[in-house]
């Protein structure tokens, strides 16, 4: 079974599913795997923090307050924090040309916000495939915890 | 920053009207370049949470050749120029003079190609909402993605929106006629909440 994650959503879950994110620009996907349990989480987020927008309340967009709130989902559902390892995919940057200078741009900062929020939680993040100017495809694989990339530049898999 | 309101039923149509003007001079200057017909639909006016945003103009694990601009002048937002990938190569095709199906990948001579084809449409497009509307409208330098239609327009947004919570999108399509379906895209404008109460104040409605 596979499972489509919008941006601003997310899931927990476990067994025999897959969690998938298509076409993440500047949006990081915050993937959670506690392997014991085989327990994991995703969210897809499209900001670093609340300040970024008009809407607070909608937690799971923004990468500072959907990551403690999704370590807590996976916590009630049977994983525990100190087995939860991180891994972050997105975070591109597209149409280079037109950010200004001293634009440092969303991918980038969401990127680092979910960096800063894992590293608060304790949470040992232990892949990433972030950056660059071109979108990505997640499926993360919940029974083996695996999770495979591909980007519209490579066109392979690439397992982080 | 303002925030992104409900239209009325009036302003959408007004919109739509703006849309439809200004693609209606991007699609004949499309027909000039590559000596085409060119069909436009009915410009769709979109008020809608960015998460929402992708699907709103195109199915999102599409491919597509997107050139971006900025908008500047009396009014501020973005163009979008929208092609599917097979679009853009056939497009590329018409441009080079070359037989249908050769070009295969977007090198740098195609890129450029494209790019001042976004040129000279946004330029048509903008010409045209200038003079409708009295304002002065300028267009930046272009930018190319060729990527999922989800991760270019979510970036689109998110990057270089004013408000990040909700967008609003006047989406022309186009199509060539007669024929192959897949030679359609998107004149998409989108512009910022504040310049909303410029246009409808240009038009009279507020």
């Amino acid at each position: 079974m596979t499972d489509t994650i919008a941006a601003g959503d997310h899931r927990v879950g476990t067994g025999d599913r897959t969690l998938t994110v298509i076409g993440l620009g500047s949006c990081v996907a915050v993937i959670l795997y506690d392997s014991e349990s085989q327990i994991g989480g995703l969210a897809h987020v499209l900001l670093p923090d609340p300040s970024f927008s008009t809407a607070p309340e909608r937690r799971m967009r923004f990468a500072s307050t959907a990551v403690p709130d999704l370590v807590q989902e996976m916590e009630r559902a049977g994983a525990t924090r100190d087995r939860m390892r991180a891994r972050l995919v997105g975070g591109a940057s597209m149409f280079q040309e037109l950010l200004g200078n001293d634009h440092q741009n969303i991918g980038e900062r969401n990127v680092m916000a979910a960096r800063t929020a894992l590293g608060e939680g304790g949470i040992e993040i232990i892949g990433e495939d972030v950056g660059g100017d071109f979108g990505r495809t997640v499926r993360f694989d919940l029974k083996k915890g695996e999770v495979r990339v591909k980007s519209s530049r490579t066109d392979i898999d690439v397992v982080v | 920053m303002t925030k992104v309101r409900e239209l009325l039923e009036t302003e959408l149509d007004a919109l739509k009207e703006v849309a439809n003007i200004g693609a209606g001079h991007a699609a004949t200057a499309l027909s000039q370049l590559t000596d085409r017909r060119i069909m436009i639909d009915v410009p769709q006016v979109q008020v809608c949470a960015i998460e929402d945003a992708p699907s709103a103009v195109r199915d999102t694990d599409a491919v597509v050749a997107a050139i971006l601009m900025h908008v500047l002048g009396d009014l501020t937002g973005r163009s979008l120029l929208l092609f599917s990938r097979e679009g853009a190569l056939v497009l590329v095709d018409m441009l080079l003079k070359k037989e249908p199906g050769t070009t295969k990948i977007f090198s740098e001579l195609e890129q450029s190609a494209l790019k001042e084809t976004a040129n000279i449409l946004t330029g048509a497009y903008l010409n045209a909402l200038s003079d409708f509307l009295g304002v002065m409208l300028l267009p930046s330098v272009p930018s190319l993605a060729v990527d999922l239609c989800a991760a270019v327009l979510s970036t689109t947004y998110l990057n270089f929106g004013q408000d990040r919570d909700r967008v609003i999108i006047l989406d022309t399509r186009f199509r060539f006629e007669p024929g192959d379906h897949s030679l359609s895209g998107h004149f998409v404008l989108l512009p910022d909440p504040s310049s909303l109460e410029v246009i409808l104040k240009a038009i009279r409605l507020v």
